[in-house]
Order: C-alpha cells, then structure tokens, then sequence
C-alpha cells in the first residue's frame, strides 16, 4: 500500500503558478479556489529585499486536523495517504477550515471570488453548483473530485482521480514517463523546472525518499505535529517556510 | 456505475433533497431518475472517459509556440497539457498554456460577422452591432477597397498586424498589400515590441534578429531585464530549464538586473537593481573592468601583439596597430573613443549599483567559461536604447560567447515549400505603377524614421494630422494599439473618423470603435502554421490543428484576407482564387518537408497534423575557443573559412563583430543619430554612453511590466488568470502600483490608499502597495489590467482605470524606432 507524498525543490521553483493554473483546469475549480497555490511574501528593506515563495498544496496529513473535527466524518483519510471529502456528507459547517493549520480547504459559497460571478454565468440545472463548459469529464462527491454541490468546502485532492489508477508497486509517478504520466498529479505534470515530484513515501527506495534524505526535506509548520506528506528541499536555496511573523511593510 | 438506489448513489443529503423534490415532482411528472441528476451525470462521466480524443495544437498565449495536447471528451474541451512531442514544451507548460479552454468558451466571444448601427463611437457608446453574413461582411471590405483603388487611393488603406504566427495569417500580408498597392498592408508592431535589440545586434554582428541561446550548457548568466522567470520567451522553456541549470554540475551562476525585485533577481545570486535607462553604463563599465584586467576571451577577440596589456584606466590612446583582433574589428579604436574613461565608479553614480558589485560581476562574468549576456526590452525601451543594447551585446564578444556552446547564435529557417502561385505573376498596372511609389508608408517609416522597420505607434496621431495622409479604412489583426501603445487614447479619436475593421474573436477595445467585425477562430478551433521565434538555433515550425469544430459562425483569418482578396477585381483576385484557402497553403508548405524530413519523421501535411510540429536538429555551427566549425553529421568537425563564417553568421561588412558599426558609416543614417542623438558622426557606430532623456513631467520613472499571467492583451476577461497574477506585492482581481513606504510617505499615501498616476499625457487610478521591493525613485504598475472592454469580467475589473499605456509618452528610440516605453516619469498622488 503506498503512503503517496509529494516533494517539492525549492531550489528549483520559479513561483510562476504552473501548478496552481494547472490544478484549477484539471479540477474544473472556480477562480480563486486555489486547492494548490504559490504562497509569495517579502522580507528585507530596501535595497536588500528578498522575495521568497513555495508552492502549498494540501499538506494530506499523516495526522489530520481536518479529520478530528469534522462532526459528520465527511473528511477522512485513506489507506493511500489520501485526505479526502465525502460531499454527500459535508454539511459546510467549516470546522475542518478553521483547523487546517495550513489554509488549503475552501467553501466557496459565501462570497463569489470573481465578479460577475461565474456561477451565475455558467448554470447549472442540478445540484452541481455550476456547470462551466470546459468542466472535466471526473467525477467522484465521496471523494470530493469533480465539481461540487452547494455548500461544502472543496480541497486538493492529490488529483486521486489520476493517481488511483496508477498501476500497482509503481516507488513514483512522473511526468516525463509516458508510462505514468497520465496518473501523476496535475500540478507535478505542470511544473515546469521539474521542482515537483510524487511517490510512495513508505518505500526507502523511491525517488521521493531519496530527494528527501539527499536533499534534507523539511515539512511546513513541522511543531505542530499534523505530519505532512508533502517536503520541501530546501537546499542550499530556495524559500524556508518562515515560522517568525511577518512584518507588513 | 449502476444506480445502486440502496448504496452509493442516495446518501442520507440527497434522500433529504429528493424527498423534499419528491412532492413537487410527482406534480410535474418527474422521474426520480430525472431528479437524481447526479446519477446520470456519474454514468455519463464513466462512459465519456473512454470517448476523449487527443489533438495537437499549439499554445496562443504568447509568441514562444509551445506544442500542447489538447484534451477533448464528447466534443467539450476540457484540458490541455504541454505536448511530450514538442521540443519547446517537453511536456511542460507556463500558467497560461492552461487558459485555452476558457478561451475557447469565454461567453463573450463573437458569434458571427457583424456591422455597427450606431454611428456615433466612443468608450461608452455601445456599437449597436447587427448580425450579417460572411459575403455581406467580405463584400463590404472589398467593395470599400476596390472604390480605393479605383480612385487612385489604395494607400489609404492600412492594416496592422500585431502577434501574427506564420505563412497562413500574417505571411499573407506583404502580397496582399503589393497586389493591392498600399504600402501600410501589413504595419508590424515590432516598434511596440523589442526592435532596438534586433537593431544593437545588426550593428555589432549583422543579425537583424533575436538570439537564439543554449541555457542548458551555460555556466553564468547576465540578465540585463528580460526578466527570465517571468516574461522572456519562451518563457515555457526558460522555467524548464532553469531547473536544469541550477542544479546542475557545476550549478549555472546567474546575475540579473532590473528596476525593481521581480522572481528573476530573487531568484538569482544577485540582484543589481538599477536605475531606468542606465544599463548601457553598466554594460560599459563591465567592459571597461574585463580590458583592464586582461580578462577578454583572446580565442576570439585577440590579443595584443607582445602579449602585454595597454588597457589602463584613462592611459593614453592606444595604437591599433599593437593589438592583433581575431573575430573582432575595432575593439582599440573603441576604447580609445569610448570604454577607457567608463570605470566603475563612473559607472556607480549613474546606475544606482555599488562599484564593487560591477567589479564582481565582470570578474565572474569574464572567467565563467561558458557565460553569456542577454538582454531585451528593459534596457533598450528608452531614447538610449540601442546604445544600451550595443554595450550589453558587446560583452558577448569579450567573453566570447557567439555561435560558443552555452552561449548564444542565430535561428535557422524552415524548408517550407512554394506556394502554387507566385505573386509577381500577378501584378496589375496599377500595383507595378510609379505612382504607387509616390506614397510612403503612413508610419514614416524610412522617411522621418530612417533606420526602423516599423512606427505602428505613430499611425494615430499621422493620421489625425494627415501627415503624410490620412487614412480611409483601417483593419487589425491581433494587435489594438488602442489599449497597448503609448498615448493609447489618442487611437480613440483617430478611430472614430476611420472606418475599421475588427477580426478579433473577442469584445476588445478595437471592437467598441469598429464599423464590421469579422471574427477570427480562436486558436483550438484553427488550422495554422507557426514557425518559432528564436530558441536553440535548430530550425522548427508548428501546427494548429482543430480541437474542435468552430463553436460559432467565425472564420479563421488567413481565410477572411483571402476571400477578401478573391473579391477585388482583375489580376489581384485571381491570385487568390488560384491560392483557394489556408488548408491548400498549408498542403503547399508542408511539401517541403518531403525532401527534408524532421527528427520526429515527419514529411507530410498528414503527418506534420499528427505531430503537431517539424524540427530538425543540430544547429549547423559552432565557434570552439576561436575557431568556426560547421555540422557534418557526426559533430562540429568541418572549419569554416572567414567567407563561410560572413556569410553564415557573422554578417556585418568586415565578417567580424564590430565594436564600431560599419553599418552607420552610412552617410544618411549618421546625420540621423547626430540629429536625433547629439552623437557626432564620428562616433555614431562604438557602443557609447548617451544620458538617456526621460518624458511626462513627472518625478517618478513609471515602468510597467509583464506578469507570468499576461497573455498579450488576451488576459482581461480571464478571472482564473486575474486571481494568480501580480505575485510580489499580491492581488486578486486587480494590480497595484508598487511604491516604496518612503516615496509613499513623502506624498501622504497609505498603503492601500486609491492614487492617481499622471504624466503629461493622461492618468489613470489605481490602488497603491507599499513594497520594499522597488526603487524609492521608480514605481511599477504591470500592464496586465486596464481594460474597459473585452468582455464582462474585464469591464467588472476597473482598477487600474485604464492601460498603463495611456499615461506614456510617445517617444520613440530613433535609430530602431522602439517605443521608449520605460522613459516616462509620472506624478503619483491620493485620489
């Protein structure tokens, strides 16, 4: 059974949003529903400043905060690592948004992100929450893959609908194989420089495992014990997640 | 998926919803199937998984030509991804290679040709359009230039070209305008584009032409703008291999310059941060440093005759004669007029950038073997821009990186094969008549702009004045000057007393002035060539094949230019009849490649459909510590003669890169540059310092650059690009203006404070935001936003007010006729 986790190069990252661009098409997401995002921010004064950025997805935590608190068990994790939503039972309370620790989960009914509102623009006739022309053929509400229903909160799902039928004792899923491409998550297949990679953490041998001792992987917000799936390389460059406050210049 | 009523598909919420509907149904006659939706919707999207079709196509929002796969299920476009098959993508794509599909079904496109009822036009007047025919809508142009040409007038009928792809649009052009007699069919919007860096490079190396470079094997970077990670094209394969080469053996070194902190310098080693319009001076100085330290790469530039070094600061003028040059001319007499008084502490107090730091750079940058020097808009859109260009290319050839692995060369062109009719057959004696020439081009260009190959921007205000004419009918394909050139309102009032004639898909600015639309496929729905600009130097080209069937009533543009021209009478029209239409050119084209397949085998138009592109590998030549070798199958082993190498690559009169342009000894162009410079004709032709002049009245330099997002002018009515664009200081729908918390301070403006941004040409609003990152003296608005058409998110999304381009003077560089879009300096002040 493989612990499906994702590394991501600082080193190598360029903040140009492949992957959040990439993400929001294959999951047909609303503008700003931002399931996987470059986080920028600034430090420094004028004239050493340093702009610093790294790519968040959802962090598929080896420990939950979504999942304890979620009241009606809509949000659980599977035996591949996955942190999921079953829409069918999300009852849109936002528990789980308020405890995720790293932003990643969205409800995207209270406020539209653009205006006009491409709901209204695009229709739906059914409990789909919108109906967009380009949405992708995937759909799975006990896994929260698809478009939606009204009133629940939506999130990076590790792209399961690719990744769950990637063939068996595969250590990682790549791009550049045509082999496993059309299983690798979106925003590694997007990711231009190559920063994003994707395999089976629980095997020492994968490439994902390699990267993570070669390379000394760290995970974002590590002290607050959720676990991550996802590491970050950091390198000898490359952005580290600041923990200290950032000071609004 | 079965409709498992007991399992799956009714979960306790839906029971509750159903149960709800159940009543009402059962009143309309419903089927609890039909009120299950999802559940045919499940079924559906089981079944349509195995119907997606896969086509090749390529990427429309930039020039970089990036081949991608376009995903199709049940007819609806629903993914694209870089193509594995193009040597440009590899795969890969940029954010905005994943905006097709909205494009494509962006409800605001046009559905059909249309003409205007509503005579009176303006930002807020609505054209009133109504429905017409294609023939209507051919038969209307062609009639209105045939009466042209009847009255002797063809001259007044221009058309402007903006992002053209190939041979089946653009190419089209140039004998349209020569069978029809106009010399403005088509205006390239070049000057609005990077022409002053085409030109620095004709002079010093006789390429009028961007650089194609090898990244992948090159060990320092000096990026003076550009602005690598976030605009240069193609900006797909910058990012791409950016990875490569900083993690590599040994990592790629990079230094990059620019007027405030963007992910390129952050991402760099180093960051200079310069003052706008002064990276001649630095280029300068980091020549400057490399002669005096003896630092140059002799393999290529020579040496001196005994071996010892005369470059000393502010020495006496040396003697030519004691230095032997290799594949340079001129390098003695130019530091004797120019580079030996150009120290870096000179250099300092011009740029803003500590002396220390170019001593560092020229240092790294001279003993990094292989390195190479790039540049583009950011420091040649100013009056000294070509200067600038000059000085920065120079360094190419003291580290000797031309035609070097890991530096930079030339792009070869494609075996195309002929049309089946040649334009020259088909001359009338009105197109060959001398009177045609009685009318130059109504740019000026070769007339007050002796040098430039194009003034797209001065067509407006040429026209309004009648100088040299005015025009009758104007049309645009891919460009609106409207919104993009400088002083872009002054095309408002030029457009209302025009005729015009629109092809964009979208509810552009051009369309809201526009008398007929005659809409263009977007590109998933297009059959098209596109050759690539400059990448490796190996030469390719690509194809556009349908994703879809057209959505709407729209014609792809090559097809409109022809039809149009089937339609004008006598020897023009017969030309195009015989031509037929895109998909016979493309056949034609494609012929070409039966003698010379590509790489990926491909040697036909079907299988040029297939694989989406046809390229062919290596680059022919290479310049191996100083000397020219030429591909012979196996590897560079063929040297190349002095002729061999002028005739290939170094193209200037001397066969060698020249420090002093032989190319300006030409009488006329020198008396233009000591006209419009100041530069005495002597010296017109080193590489030299020129003050630059900056224009607007105002105290702060206003640059506007380009994001990752802006694709053209083509990303306003995109809210997925509006939501991730403008990374640095945020932004979620709109862009701010970056200004310094002290220059903000000085004016009483808070961060988040509504500010107006004036220059002696207009001003617009925006919302400002403090940044460290950018220069006390400069502030930056990305030209991404702006617009007051294009559809209903763009119209929604009004800050800032209007284009950055409103507020920017219309000067021009002169020698290449570049818009000087850096140079203007604005006042910033709370609304």
């Amino acid at each position: 059974m493989p612990k499906w986790g994702m590394v991501i190069d600082l080193e190598k990252c360029t903040g140009c949003q492949a992957c959040t661009a990439a993400c929001a098409m294959e999951n047909s997401r609303l503008p700003g529903e931002s399931w996987q995002d470059v986080i920028l921010f600034t430090e420094g004064e004028y004239p050493s400043v340093q702009i610093k950025w790294f790519p968040r997805p959802c962090m598929q935590c080896e420990n939950p905060s979504c999942v304890h608190v979620c009241p009606t068990r809509a949000t659980y994790k599977t035996d591949q690592g996955f942190v999921l939503i079953d829409w069918d039972r999300c009852i849109g309370c936002k528990y789980c948004m308020i405890a995720c620790p790293y932003g990643v989960r969205f409800y995207t009914d209270e406020k539209p992100l653009a205006a006009p509102d491409p709901r209204k623009v695009f229709k739906s006739e059914d409990e789909h929450s919108w109906n967009p022309p380009w949405k992708a053929p995937q759909e799975d509400w006990k896994r929260g893959v698809g478009i939606q229903p009204r009133g629940v909160v939506s999130k990076c799902t590790f792209c399961y609908h690719r990744v769950s039928k990637a063939p068996k004792d595969v250590p990682d899923l790549s791009e550049h194989d045509p082999k496993t491409r059309e299983y690798t998550p979106a925003c590694v297949v997007a990711c231009p420089p190559t920063a994003r990679y994707f395999g089976d953490l629980d095997n020492p041998d994968s490439e994902v495992s390699m990267m993570i001792a070669n390379k000394n992987g760290i995970r974002l917000l590590d002290q607050l014990g959720n676990k991550p799936q996802v590491y970050y390389l950091t390198g000898s460059g490359g952005a580290v997640p600041s923990n200290r406050a950032i000071k609004k210049t | 998926m079965k409709p498992d009523i007991l399992n799956n598909v009714i979960s306790r919420r839906r029971f509750l919803q159903v149960s709800g509907l159940t009543g009402a149904a059962a009143a309309s006659g419903l089927t609890l199937e039909q009120i299950t939706g999802n559940v045919a919707a499940e079924a559906k999207a089981a079944a349509a998984e195995t119907k997606t079709v896969i086509t090749k196509n390529v990427c429309h929002q930039c020039p970089a030509r990036c081949g991608i796969d376009v995903y199709t299920t049940d007819g609806r476009v629903h993914a694209i991804y870089g193509s594995l098959e193009s040597p440009i993508s590899n795969g890969k794509l940029c954010p905005k290679g994943y905006l097709g599909a909205y494009l494509l079904y962006d409800p605001d496109r046009f559905k059909g040709p249309m003409k205007r009822t509503n005579p009176k036009k303006g930002r807020n007047e609505d054209p009133k359009f109504v429905p017409i025919s294609w023939d209507e809508a051919l038969n209307t142009v062609a009639s209105r230039l045939q009466n042209l040409r009847d009255k002797g007038e063809s001259h007044r009928f221009a058309l402007l070209e903006g992002r053209g792809w190939g041979a089946s649009d653009a190419g089209l052009h140039g004998t349209f305008g020569k069978l029809y007699g106009s010399p403005n069919v088509a205006i390239g919007h070049s000057a609005t584009c990077a022409d002053a860096s085409k030109k620095a490079k004709l002079l010093l190396d006789g390429n009028y032409s961007y650089n194609a470079y090898d990244y992948a094997h090159t060990n320092y970077m000096l990026i003076l703008g550009a602005n690598f990670l976030e605009a240069y094209r193609p900006y797909n394969t910058n990012l791409q291999v950016w990875g490569h080469i900083r993690t590599k053996s040994p990592k790629t070194k990079v230094t990059a310059v620019d007027v405030h902190w963007n992910t390129t310098i952050s991402a760099a080693d180093r960051a200079l941060v310069i003052k706008p319009g002064t990276d001649g001076a630095l280029a300068l100085a980091i020549a400057h440093v490399i002669l005096t330290e003896g630092l140059w790469d002799r393999n290529f530039a020579g040496d001196f005759k005994d071996g010892v070094n005369r470059f000393k600061a502010g020495a006496a003028t040396l003697d030519p004669a004691d230095f032997n040059e290799k594949w340079t001319k001129g390098l003695i007499e130019w530091w004797n007029a120019e580079l030996k008084d150009r120290t870096p502490k000179w250099a300092a107090g011009i740029t803003t950038i500590a002396e220390r730091e170019i001593v560092a750079v020229a240092r790294e940058l001279a003993t990094t073997k292989p390195a190479m020097v790039l540049f583009e808009r950011g420091p040649t859109a100013h009056s000294n821009g070509v200067y600038n260009g000059m000085a920065i290319h120079a360094l190419n050839a003291l580290i000797g990186s031309m035609y070097a692995e890991g530096g930079l060369m030339n792009q070869m062109g494609v075996p195309y094969g002929k049309l089946p009719v040649k334009p020259d057959d088909y001359m009338d004696d009105y197109a060959k008549s001398e009177d045609r020439k009685k009318y130059p081009r109504v740019d000026l260009v070769k007339k007050d702009w002796l040098m430039a190959s194009n003034q797209s921007q001065a067509v407006a205000a040429n026209h309004l004045a009648g100088k040299p004419y005015k025009l009758d009918t104007i049309m645009f394909y891919m460009t609106a000057p409207i919104y993009s050139a400088p002083e872009a309102r002054k095309w408002e009032e030029a457009l209302k007393t025009l005729f015009v004639i629109d092809t964009s898909p979208f509810p552009g600015e051009i369309a809201m002035f526009a008398d007929l639309v005659l809409p263009d496929h977007t590109y998933l729905e297009r059959l098209q060539d596109a050759p690539i600009y400059p990448f490796q130097g190996w030469p390719m080209t690509t194809l556009r094949v349908p994703a879809v069937k057209p959505l709407y009533d729209t014609k792809v543009y090559g097809d409109t230019l022809i039809e149009i021209g089937k339609r004008i009478k006598g020897p023009m029209g017969e030309y195009y009849k015989a031509l037929g239409g895109t998909e016979n050119i493309l056949k034609h084209l494609a012929k070409g490649f039966e003698e010379k397949p590509g790489d990926n085998g491909v040697n036909s138009f079907e299988s040029w459909k297939e694989k989406g592109c046809w390229f062919k590998k290596p680059y022919l030549w290479r310049q191996v510590r100083g000397e020219f070798f030429e591909w012979d199958g196996a590897g560079y082993n063929k040297p190349m003669t002095p002729e061999e190498v002028k005739k290939r690559l170094l193209k200037t009169a001397s066969g060698k890169f020249e420090f002093k342009a032989s190319y300006l000894e030409n009488e006329k162009y020198a008396a233009y540059i000591n006209k419009h410079l100041g530069v005495p004709v002597e010296r017109v032709g080193f590489p030299q310092w020129i003050e630059p002049k900056f224009y607007g009245g105002g105290d702060l330099h206003f640059i506007s650059p380009k994001l990752p997002l802006q694709a053209e002018g083509r990303t306003g009515n995109l809210p997925h690009a509006a939501a991730i664009a403008q990374p640095v200081v945020g932004g979620r729908k709109t862009v701010y203006l970056e200004i310094h918390p002290q220059t903000a301070k000085k004016r009483g403006i808070g961060d988040g404070d509504r500010v107006r941004i004036k220059s002696s040409v207009g001003s617009i609003e925006a919302v400002a935001r403090y940044y460290q990152g950018v220069r006390p003296d400069t502030v930056v608005l990305p030209n991404i936003h702006g617009h007051w058409a294009q559809g209903r998110w763009a119209r929604q999304n009004r800050l800032p007010t209007g284009s950055a381009s409103e507020i920017i003077v219309n000067q021009s560089e002169p020698i290449s006729g570049l818009a000087a879009y850096y140079a203007t300096k604005v006042t910033v002040e709370r609304v």
